[in-house]
């Protein structure tokens, strides 16, 4: 697969680590006790279809991305930095 | 001074060498690497008026160069030890830039071609699946070389410096060696 | 050796003036240069290649590519040895050795040809089955013997002595297939600027241009090819590559190919074998032609029985017929009329032509022969080879003809298969009785040419060019149409004749021994859907994956269902397309090319002084040095060990990771990744760090040292540095961007040393430069940048592993073997010893500090007796799930275990039950996580979880291992073996 680095183009899926549903973005408050942390921990998304879903470039610019992604078909309808979803609050 | 006498990653007091037809790798053991860091989003840095380029790019100055890493890093390179002594306190000064030394932290091997750039071409072709445009000369850029996490500079045409881990130089070298030698008897063939 | 005349300007395709020799079956033959196996096996009369996979009939050369099911052969000997490679598409070489396969005996008299007698048995899905009883002699007896007896070649079970690579190329259009639509596409992209990259898989590029008999402007199409091929090969924007099969198709262009680099050499020398490419292109065209389908006909797997197309190829490229005496004449069997066109072809060079057997009513001949219209073939005669052929006329009569070669046209498959990769389904078409590529196909795949059923000449050339003016177009650039050359008519009407009914068995795939009772029987035995029906019977399996069988067997259960072809469908295309060595695929990643290996900077100097290293993760570390005269390693271990609490030791820690973590936030933020608090730690100090998961398990340990106002370096575990960094990466982009913090991984810039021991300050004080180490200016975690040797900038931790007084001294990586040497040189009369990893894990396992064993993923802090250490005050990753219920109530905690026979020794992993309990899973009580002989207690220890354990003191308790059957007494001690109340390493 390539993916479509928001800063450095497509690049090719070996450069990259796969984590999962870009949920993870969402931790809780502590203040949310241990319910709210075990749907965070273990409760996760995994949808026949578009996905968003966080990918490492460890072997580029150790960006973080989210990777809007159709399981499938595998077809990417976009990628962005991690850092900017988190800011702008839309994950 | 100390009188502890340094080591080249290969192993050898000396920079490691070795030419494969057109080809010449050199370990660059001279090089000093300053890797400069502020808050992604922030204006970057000119230290000494050097210019840190973007996402991708490699940009030479006087006496030092520089080339991007990841959202609000760089890396600068010099060979001149007064240089990056000078860098280091304009980097210091600059508000909000973070200095990390790391010149022991990576093997370097400068290839270069007498052949033009159709060697260069043809070793990248080999050994990182990164389109032409992606190692163009003024590119840099980590990746993959197989299997070893390295960053590719094009410095020219004709010449690609690779760096990986130090510790991976023996391995980085091998790799390197290897691949170079091959594109000899397929380019007399 | 006979060769048929070829028009001069053909004669460039097999060089008479190199004369090539070869083997085969031991037997010395000889060849041109421009041969295949197969080619130079026809023109020395070889008939009879190999027996078949199941009945061990006698089989000839089917086809003349990579669609041979029949001809499989064992190229080379000895350790290059190689099975099952395709006679049609092995290129011949001076010295080719090759041997046939499936045989006992001599391939002639092969002992395993009575299977043949037993076909009633060995039908469709027998081993399903005929075998089943009694049930133990499946394993034992059956199966053994079913795989000796059926099968392909043999393996040579020697190391591959070649070597492979691997490339990637980046173009704007890749072409697959170099014939005339192929070419045509190429030369379009070509002249247009585009970055063109043109694959094939023969040696000689051309496809179908170099088997035809028809001109091209007038001239033969070699001329043509020739002409195109020089214009591509002097454009810097192509790139072509010959002897390159495009097997696989994968996401978002990237396209497998293997280059066959140098088997067409007797030994690659300097060169790799072959190279695995990976190509990105921004389109495809898949110009890979078509291939020609059989029609099963009683007793059809005769040798001499073969494709028409590849009878016209053979005849046309290489100047051979397949007759096993040169004066038998060819008869043609066609229900199309491309079966004429190899007809004409053989005229022409001189062949004697028995005739044309047409099952069209209406056919015609079209040229000097005799066309037997409405006629079909209705079985074959001839022991080892084809001797007489025997067709039913229109009216119904049967006769005999007598001829050594039978040429079988039955229509022409497209190759859709790489359009099918992405679970593309083929569409059937009812006019040209064909599949063709379907619309869902992989994206940026264009088929052009025969393979999307415009098969004549004239029509793929044209959609070359329609298909490469249209991926230009998609990539917003624009392409001139070249001209097309002037090439001839090609009538090409069919008319469906699928097989021809008869008792006898008609074979429909020749490489599984599949006949039309087989697909039948499937049929009868409800497999209904094609899917079923490939497994049941095998058909389309194995090296040929049916290319010459599987729509025809679509077409035979279409018949039987009545849902006609269309419905019936087709089974999944997979890569690769043709076989692939695993090697290949490796790319060359074997030996030093495994994984890159890291070394210590003092690795040379270890390796120097009799270091043995043990591979951690990618790391070569030194694991004990062996001494003259130290025969185990146990005595090396022991005596390093010793001498670190008795004097001063020294080992490289360079390969803890090191993270540089700078910024104003960075104890805030470490605060967070770390359970225990570290923004209270003031500059020149250190502090022991917990990591947890965010599930509350433990992570990772290691050390904290704050070098200056928001500026830390963390280190992590040797094995988690890597997975520390990309988390520590997560929390800072994904969890907390709005803290100002950065990192950078600096494990390779330090050499980091160890010294440790009780004259461990007293060997660095003759190394610093004028640095107090003294305990009230430098205590116990503390920290310092400072110079030594005489101005060499350095990093002085005062940790400990060991719980000796310890120091970890750090200095630019280029200098760490000369400080191992300095040091060494300073400590000699201090008695300064050189320690390896196995003492390191002694030292640490006589203190009771947790390692991996102890940080396996099922462990919580407050396991380790440290549950104090997760601060309840502050947010950390882990903190909360740290607290629930399961986690906090786990009571095990961490204890020393002593053997109560001391010379026993207590194995790790072992489970830990109470004296005299049943041992179960419900009465296991915990497990022995690092074991080892301690020379300071003189006896075997352990460190192990324990329920309760901190309660249990002096307790004896039973440590089993039954998969080696140990049961041992062990005493519940104290997890600090040594100093436990921790005064040594404060001194």
């Amino acid at each position: 697969m390539l993916i479509p680095h928001p800063l450095l183009g497509l690049r090719d899926a070996q450069e990259f680590t796969y984590l999962g549903d870009a949920a993870l973005l969402n931790r809780p408050d502590p203040a949310a006790g241990e319910a709210g942390f075990a749907d965070y921990v273990y409760l996760r998304d995994n949808p026949a279809g578009v996905h968003r879903e966080l990918w490492f470039h460890e072997q580029g610019d150790r960006s973080w991305l989210v990777v809007t992604r159709n399981t499938l078909t595998h077809e990417i309808l976009g990628a962005e930095l991690a850092r900017d979803v988190k800011l702008g609050g839309t994950a | 001074m100390t009188d502890l006498i340094p080591m080249g990653a290969l192993g050898t007091p000396d920079p490691a060498r070795a030419s494969h037809g057109a080809l010449t790798l050199t370990e660059n053991t001279a090089l000093m690497l300053i890797s400069v860091a502020t808050r992604p989003g922030t204006p970057a840095p000119h230290p000494l008026g050097l210019h840190l380029p973007g996402p991708g790019l490699w940009s030479q100055g006087q006496g030092a160069a520089a080339f991007w890493t990841g959202p609000g890093q760089w890396m600068i390179e010099t060979d001149v030890p007064d240089h990056a002594e000078r860098l280091r306190d304009a980097i210091r000064s600059a508000p909000g830039a973070r200095l990390t030394d790391q010149s022991d932290g990576w093997v370097c091997v400068e290839v270069t071609s007498d052949a033009g750039p159709a060697p260069i071409r043809a070793l990248l072709e080999r050994l990182v699946n990164l389109s032409p445009d992606q190692v163009a000369p003024g590119h840099a850029t980590r990746t993959l070389l197989h299997h070893l996490g390295c960053i590719v500079i094009r410095r020219a045409e004709d010449h690609l410096a690779v760096l990986a881990p130090r510790s991976a130089a023996g391995s980085l070298w091998h790799l390197l060696r290897e691949t170079a030698s091959r594109q000899v008897p397929a380019a007399t063939a | 050796m006979s060769r048929l005349d070829l028009p001069q300007s053909r004669d460039a395709l097999i060089d008479r003036n190199r004369p090539l020799s070869f083997t085969f079956d031991g037997r010395p033959y000889t060849g041109f240069a421009g041969d295949t196996l197969a080619s130079a096996l026809m023109a020395n009369g070889v008939q009879l290649v190999g027996r078949s996979f199941k009945y061990h009939r006698p089989r000839g050369i089917f086809s003349a590519g990579s669609e041979e099911p029949n001809a499989l052969v064992t190229l080379r000997s000895g350790a290059r040895a190689e099975p099952n490679t395709r006679a049609t598409m092995v290129e011949l070489f001076e010295g080719l050795e090759a041997s046939s396969q499936n045989h006992l005996g001599g391939v002639r008299h092969d002992l395993m040809a009575v299977n043949d007698l037993a076909a009633p048995f060995l039908s469709a899905g027998f081993y399903y089955k005929t075998f089943m009883w009694p049930r133990a002699f499946w394993e034992k007896l059956y199966e053994p013997a079913i795989r000796r007896a059926a099968g392909l070649g043999k393996l040579s079970m020697e190391a591959d002595p070649d070597s492979y690579d691997r490339g990637y190329l980046h173009p704007d259009l890749l072409v697959i297939g170099a014939g005339a639509a192929g070419l045509m596409a190429a030369l379009t992209a070509a002249r247009a600027g585009a970055e063109v990259v043109l694959a094939d898989e023969d040696a000689r590029m051309g496809g179908r241009l170099l088997a035809e008999g028809g001109l091209l402007d007038g001239a033969p199409a070699t001329d043509w090819v020739a002409q195109v091929l020089a214009e591509l090969a002097a454009l810097p924007n192509v790139r072509l590559m010959p002897r390159t099969t495009v097997f696989g198709v994968y996401d978002h262009g990237i396209y497998g190919a293997v280059e066959r680099v140098s088997d067409h050499l007797a030994t690659p020398g300097e060169q790799v074998r072959q190279t695995l490419w990976r190509i990105t292109a921004k389109r495809a065209i898949m110009a890979t032609g078509a291939t020609e389908r059989h029609i099963p006909f009683a007793d059809n797997d005769r040798p001499g029985v073969l494709l028409s197309g590849s009878l016209r190829a053979y005849a046309n490229r290489w100047g051979v017929t397949p007759q096993a005496r040169a004066t038998d004449p060819v008869l043609i069997f066609t229900n199309n009329d491309d079966g004429h066109r190899t007809a004409q072809s053989l005229l022409a060079r001189g062949v004697s032509l028995a005739g044309v057997v047409d099952s069209r009513s209406g056919a015609r001949s079209l040229g000097d022969y005799t066309t037997h219209a409405g006629a079909v073939v209705t079985g074959t005669k001839g022991r080892h080879g084809l001797r007489r052929v025997q067709i039913r006329t229109a009216d119904g009569s049967d006769s005999w003809i007598s001829c050594g070669v039978l040429g079988v046209a039955g229509g022409w498959n497209p190759n859709v298969q790489l359009a099918s990769h992405h679970r593309g389904r083929p569409v059937w078409d009812g006019e040209r009785l064909t599949f063709l590529p379907g619309p869902d196909g992989p994206a940026g795949l264009i088929p052009a040419g025969a393979a999307c059923g415009h098969g004549s000449t004239i029509a793929a050339l044209a959609d070359g060019r329609r298909a490469a003016q249209t991926a230009l177009t998609q990539l917003d650039r624009t392409a001139a149409a070249p001209a097309l050359p002037q090439a001839e008519e090609e009538p090409s009407a069919i008319t469906a004749l699928w097989h021809v009914p008869g008792q006898r068995r008609a074979w429909v795939d020749l490489q599984n021994d599949v006949t039309v009772k087989d697909i039948k029987l499937s049929h009868q035995e409800n497999m209904r859907s094609v899917e079923h029906m490939k497994r049941w019977t095998t058909l389309g399996m194995a090296t040929d994956q049916g290319k010459t069988s599987n729509v025809t067997a679509l077409a035979v259960m279409a018949e039987l269902t009545g849902n006609g072809i269309a419905r019936t469908g087709t089974t999944i295309f997979r890569p690769p397309y043709t076989p692939v060595a695993l090697s290949v695929l490796g790319g060359g990643d074997t030996g030093a090319n495994f994984r890159p290996r890291r070394l210590t900077p003092t690795h040379h100097w270890a390796e120097a002084n009799g270091a043995t290293f043990v591979e951690v993760g990618q790391w070569m570390r030194a694991q004990w040095y062996a001494q003259p005269g130290e025969t185990h390693w146990r005595q090396s271990v022991d005596r390093e060990a010793r001498a670190v609490r008795a004097a001063v030791g020294l080992c490289d820690v360079t390969t803890l990771g090191k993270i540089d973590v700078q910024g104003p936030d960075a104890g805030t933020f470490l605060d967070r990744i770390y359970a225990n608090t570290i923004s209270t730690l003031k500059p020149g100090r250190v502090r022991y760090g917990l990591m947890l998961r965010e599930d509350g398990f433990l992570y990772d340990d290691g050390t904290c040292a704050c070098l200056g106002d928001g500026h830390y370096v963390v280190t992590t575990t040797t094995g988690n540095a890597g997975l520390v960094f990309q988390r520590m990466e997560f929390a800072r982009q994904c969890l907390w961007p709005e803290l100002d913090v950065t990192l950078i991984s600096t494990t390779d810039a330090w050499a980091q040393i160890a010294v440790a021991g009780p004259k461990s300050r007293a060997l660095l004080e003759r190394v610093v430069d004028g640095f107090d180490l003294s305990n009230d200016v430098f205590p116990f975690m503390a920290c310092a940048e400072l110079t030594v040797c005489g101005g060499l900038p350095a990093r002085l931790f005062r940790i400990s592993f060991s719980g000796e007084v310890a120091y970890e001294l750090a200095v630019p990586a280029r200098y760490g073997h000369a400080l191992m040497e300095r040091l060494m040189e300073r400590g000699a009369d201090l008695g300064v010893t050189p320690y390896g990893t196995e003492a390191l894990a002694v030292l640490r396992i006589e203190k009771g500090h947790a390692a991996g064993a102890e940080l396996n993923g099922q462990t919580t802090a407050a396991m380790l007796g440290l549950g104090r250490m997760v601060s309840a005050k502050k947010d950390a990753i882990g903190a909360v799930m740290s607290r629930r219920e399961g986690l906090a109530d786990d009571s095990r905690r961490l204890v020393g275990l002593q053997p109560v026979d001391p010379g026993q020794k207590l194995p790790a992993g072992a489970h830990l039950f109470a004296e005299g309990a049943a041992q179960a899973l419900a009465t296991d009580e915990g497990w022995i996580t690092s074991a080892c002989y301690s020379p300071h207690v003189e006896s075997y220890i352990a460190l192990g979880f324990l329920e309760k354990g901190d309660q249990r003191l002096g307790e004896v308790i039973r440590c089993a291992n039954p998969l080696e059957g140990q049961d041992i007494s062990a005493r519940v001690v104290p997890a600090h073996f040594v100093d436990p109340e921790g005064g040594r390493l404060r001194d």
